[in-house]
Parts: C-alpha cells; sequence; structure tokens
C-alpha cells in the first residue's frame, strides 16, 4: 500500500478486519512480523528512530485520549516544549492559533474533563497538528462520538485534507470519504480487498465490496 | 455531642439543591478533634497531677516520633518509587531485584525487621569496614534513630513499591499511547503524562500507610529510641500509674493522627482531577 503527499485515504471495513491494526502499524503502536514499512523515506525497523519518526507522524484515537490531568493548552504545549524543544511562548501561540482553527479557542483553560466529545477531539486533532506532522492517522476518529457532534469533526477533518494534508483515515462517515478520499480502500479478515476511489468503490463489481456496502449504507 | 447543629438526613429534598452539601454533610471529623483535644485538655487542667506531669515529661517523645515519622515518609516515598518502576521494569535482573524485595520485606513482621537492624546491621557494616579496611566503616557505631529510619524505610518501602506500581498500571493505556504517538519518549511519557496521573490517583493509600507509618513508630521504643511510647515506659516505670500514663499517651497518638489524616485528605481534595 503507498500513500503519495497530499493523498487522503480512506479504509473501510468490518470489525477486526485489521484496519485499526493497519494504522497503528504506521507509527508502530503495533508490533508488525512481516514486511516494510517505510514512512517519508525512513525504514519503520529500529527502536532508535522510532521517537524521531513518530513526531512527524500525527495521530487521532476513537478515544480522544488528551492528558486529563492537564488544560488544554498544555495538552497543546506538552509536546512542542518536550519534544520540539519549541519556548513555551512560540508553543502557545502556534496553540491557540491551532485551537482558533478547529474552532474553540476560548477553551484553551478548560480541563478535557469540562469539554464535550466533539470539542475533545477536536483538542486531540489540534495537539497533533502543533508537532506539524507530515502526515495524520485518524483511528475511527467520530465513532465514539454523538451524532450531532460529528459533523463538527469532520468539517475540521475536511478542511485539513483540503490545505493537502497527507491523511489515513480509518472511518465509517461514508460521506466524509465522498468528500474527502482521493483512494478507498475495503480490508477484511486482515487484507486489503479492493482499492479505488470513492465512486468506483461504490459502484464496484467485487463481491465483498458489495456486500459491505449494502450493510452500511442504507444508514445514509 | 452537644453544641453540634444536627446533620440533615441524607434522603432529605434539600440535599438536592446546589449549595446543600456544606450544610448535610456535617464533617464528623471536627467532632472528634473537639472530644479527644477537648478531653486532653480537661484532663491536664483538671487532674494536673498526674496528666499535666506526664504531658510534660513526653513532650520530647512527641518530637522523636514526629521526626522519624516524617524522615521515615520522605525515604518511604522514594524507595516506594524505585521500587515501583523496579517491579514494572521489563529489564529481568530490575524486576527481579525488586521482587525478591518486596516479597522479603513483606514477610517479615516489622518489629523483628527494627530488631534486626538494630542489632544485626552495624555489625554487617563493621564486617565490611575491616573487609574494605577502611577504620571509619570498621568502627560504624549504630545511631539508634537512624537505624529505626531505615528499618521503617525499607519496610514500608516495599508496601509503598506495590501502591505506586498498582498506580502506574491504573493510568489508562490510551495516555501511555498518546504520548508515545506525539514523539515522546518512554522516559518523557513517564515523568509529564503517566507519573503525574499516578501520583494523583495513589494518594489516598499512601496517606493511609503514612497514618500506619505514625502509629507503627511506637515500635521503634523496643530497639532504644527515646519516642512517645518509650518516654511513656519509662514515666510509668518510675510512678506506677499505667492507667494515666497509657491514656495520656493514646490521646497524643490519636491527636497526631487526627491532624495527619486531616493533611491527608486536603491534599487529596488539592490534587484531585476528574477524568
Amino acid at each position: 500500500m503507498d500513500v503519495r503527499k497530499g493523498e487522503v485515504v480512506v479504509i473501510i471495513g468490518p470489525s477486526g478486519s485489521g484496519k485499526s491494526t493497519l494504522l497503528r502499524c504506521i507509527n508502530r503502536l503495533e508490533e508488525y512480523d512481516a514486511g516494510r514499512i517505510v514512512v517519508d523515506g525512513i525504514l519503520l525497523d529500529n527502536a532508535q528512530n522510532i521517537n524521531a519518526v513518530r513526531q512527524e507522524i500525527g495521530m487521532v484515537f476513537q478515544s480522544f485520549s488528551l492528558f486529563a490531568h492537564l488544560t488544554v493548552m498544555e495538552n497543546l504545549t506538552l509536546a512542542q516544549r518536550v519534544v520540539r524543544k519549541r519556548s513555551r511562548d512560540e508553543s502557545q501561540e502556534i496553540a491557540l492559533e491551532l485551537l482558533t482553527k478547529v474552532g474553540i479557542p476560548d477553551k484553551a483553560l478548560a480541563y478535557p474533563i469540562q469539554l464535550s466529545g466533539g470539542q475533545q477531539q477536536r483538542v486531540a486533532i489540534a495537539r497533533a497538528l502543533a508537532m506539524n506532522p507530515k502526515i495524520m492517522l485518524f483511528d475511527e476518529p467520530t465513532s465514539a462520538l454523538d451524532p450531532e457532534m460529528i459533523k463538527e469533526v469532520l468539517d475540521v477533518m475536511l478542511a485539513l485534507a483540503k490545505e493537502g494534508m497527507t491523511m489515513v483515515v480509518v472511518s465509517h462517515e461514508m460521506g466524509f470519504a465522498r468528500a474527502a478520499a482521493n483512494r478507498m480502500i475495503l480490508m477484511d479478515e486482515g487484507q486489503i480487498v479492493d482499492e479505488a476511489t470513492p465512486e468506483k468503490l461504490f459502484a464496484s463489481s467485487h463481491e465483498r465490496t458489495k456486500l459491505f456496502l449494502s450493510k452500511v449504507l442504507h444508514m445514509y | 455531642m452537644d453544641g453540634q447543629p444536627k446533620p440533615r438526613p441524607s434522603g432529605s429534598k434539600l440535599a438536592y439543591l446546589p449549595g446543600a452539601e456544606s450544610i448535610t454533610r456535617i464533617d464528623p471529623w471536627w467532632g472528634l478533634v473537639v472530644l479527644v483535644v477537648g478531653l486532653t485538655v480537661t484532663l491536664v487542667t483538671v487532674r494536673a497531677d498526674p496528666f499535666w506531669r506526664i504531658l510534660l515529661f513526653v513532650r520530647d517523645g512527641v518530637a522523636v516520633t514526629a521526626l522519624i515519622t516524617v524522615s521515615a515518609f520522605v525515604f518511604t516515598l522514594i524507595a516506594g518509587m524505585i521500587g515501583g518502576l523496579g517491579r514494572l521494569s521489563r529489564n529481568p535482573v530490575i524486576h527481579g531485584v525488586a521482587t525478591l524485595y518486596v516479597e522479603i520485606v513483606r514477610g517479615i513482621p516489622l518489629l523483628v525487621q527494627l530488631i534486626w537492624w538494630y542489632f544485626a546491621f552495624p555489625v554487617v557494616v563493621q564486617g565490611i569496614g575491616r573487609w574494605l579496611n577502611i577504620a571509619a566503616i570498621a568502627n560504624y557505631q549504630a545511631n539508634a534513630i537512624v537505624t529505626a529510619v531505615i528499618g521503617l524505610t525499607v519496610c514500608y518501602g516495599a508496601y509503598m513499591s506495590e501502591i505506586y506500581r498498582a498506580g502506574i498500571q491504573s493510568v489508562p493505556k490510551d495516555q501511555a499511547e498518546a504520548a508515545r504517538s506525539l514523539g515522546m519518549t518512554h522516559f518523557q511519557s513517564m515523568r509529564h503524562v503517566i507519573l503525574p496521573q499516578a501520583v494523583r490517583m495513589v494518594l489516598p493509600p499512601v496517606g493511609n500507610e503514612l497514618i500506619a507509618l505514625l502509629k507503627d513508630s511506637c515500635l521503634v521504643s523496643v530497639v532504644a529510641v527515646a519516642d512517645l511510647t518509650r518516654r511513656g515506659r519509662e514515666f510509668m516505670a518510675v510512678h506506677f500509674n499505667p492507667i494515666e500514663v497509657w491514656t495520656m499517651v493514646a490521646l497524643l497518638y490519636l491527636i497526631m493522627t487526627l491532624f495527619l489524616a486531616r493533611l491527608v485528605s486536603w491534599v487529596e481534595k488539592k490534587t484531585h482531577f476528574e477524568r
């Protein structure tokens, strides 16, 4: 599987098909037994370079995973200061810019528990973007959200895609895929089963694809 | 308890209004403090002989008890952190040593450990000094308070290690994942994300250990340390009035633990965060 710079790839498939595992292999949150993963020309094989590589990969989790003991601002600046070694002022400026971009600059001093799910996820996206990554990974970012909050998060992701960010997204949000994806991949039982542009995939004649889409698309 | 406003029953409809909390739950701690301090002051003024004399006699023991408890606690916090991290280490040697330490220390009664430290430890040190041929070490004389603090630290450090270990393990895995995926090293994620949360989570059991430590510190009276218990014994040996002496000593311990418990819950409230 190749992802080119600026591409948005959306991975779909039934649960247990290995979509999240594949995503988590890219920044080595999961270990892989065979094959090669190359990110930005760097082979992901030894423990030495993994931290450096992870700085260039931003990840957004289904459960937001914000640092519960820190304010939103501290969440955004911690990695900047500790990993990218930016000054406090610089990192706060960048953080505030990103918070404005995702639409919640007024929540800078709140704690994650005080935010709604949609707000937390937008903070999580801002936190990942604060590191200026080259590629963003999204692991079912809206699956844990109330339906009303899904749109605000997808809007942020859409804007990001339009700016040219390289994104790999695991999601069930077909609307987002249709709007933003350059390519969609269907996975089943650990294998990539089908791969095409959204239009072609929705019209695919592949058996497994048709089966999956028939079960999922009735919701939209 | 006279003079105390009656607490409203918790099933009261008013209990659900904002601000009602402060009225509906009378803090029992204040009641206990008033009772205990009141009793002590009453005894000391109404029956100055012997209670006031006992208090005067044992007051330096109170200072020694406080000193030992605080020092042992500070060192225990450090020992517990090291032990806890050791128990979580993936390195088999470190993990093995830490596990051995915890299992052995938890298997021997504290009193026996304290006695061992007092009698055996100096001999061991002197032996090492002679083997290394360093006169200063070979002539090591035990300082009772130092060996008592060492003994308490080693023992409570083992229990504290398990508390730390449980605390670190109870921080949700996704916190570490998020930290690592941002590019933080294992050490950075521990220092900035995991440990701050783990420490807040273990404050209740750690506070308990501190209070237990204060009470267990009385065992050092057996190994030549002039703490509160020992001073009580000394007074009683001369004046033969066990009831008065031990009532006074018990009240003094109770006052200390009451205030310590209050300090612990204050610290808990200050550092509490919602997940």
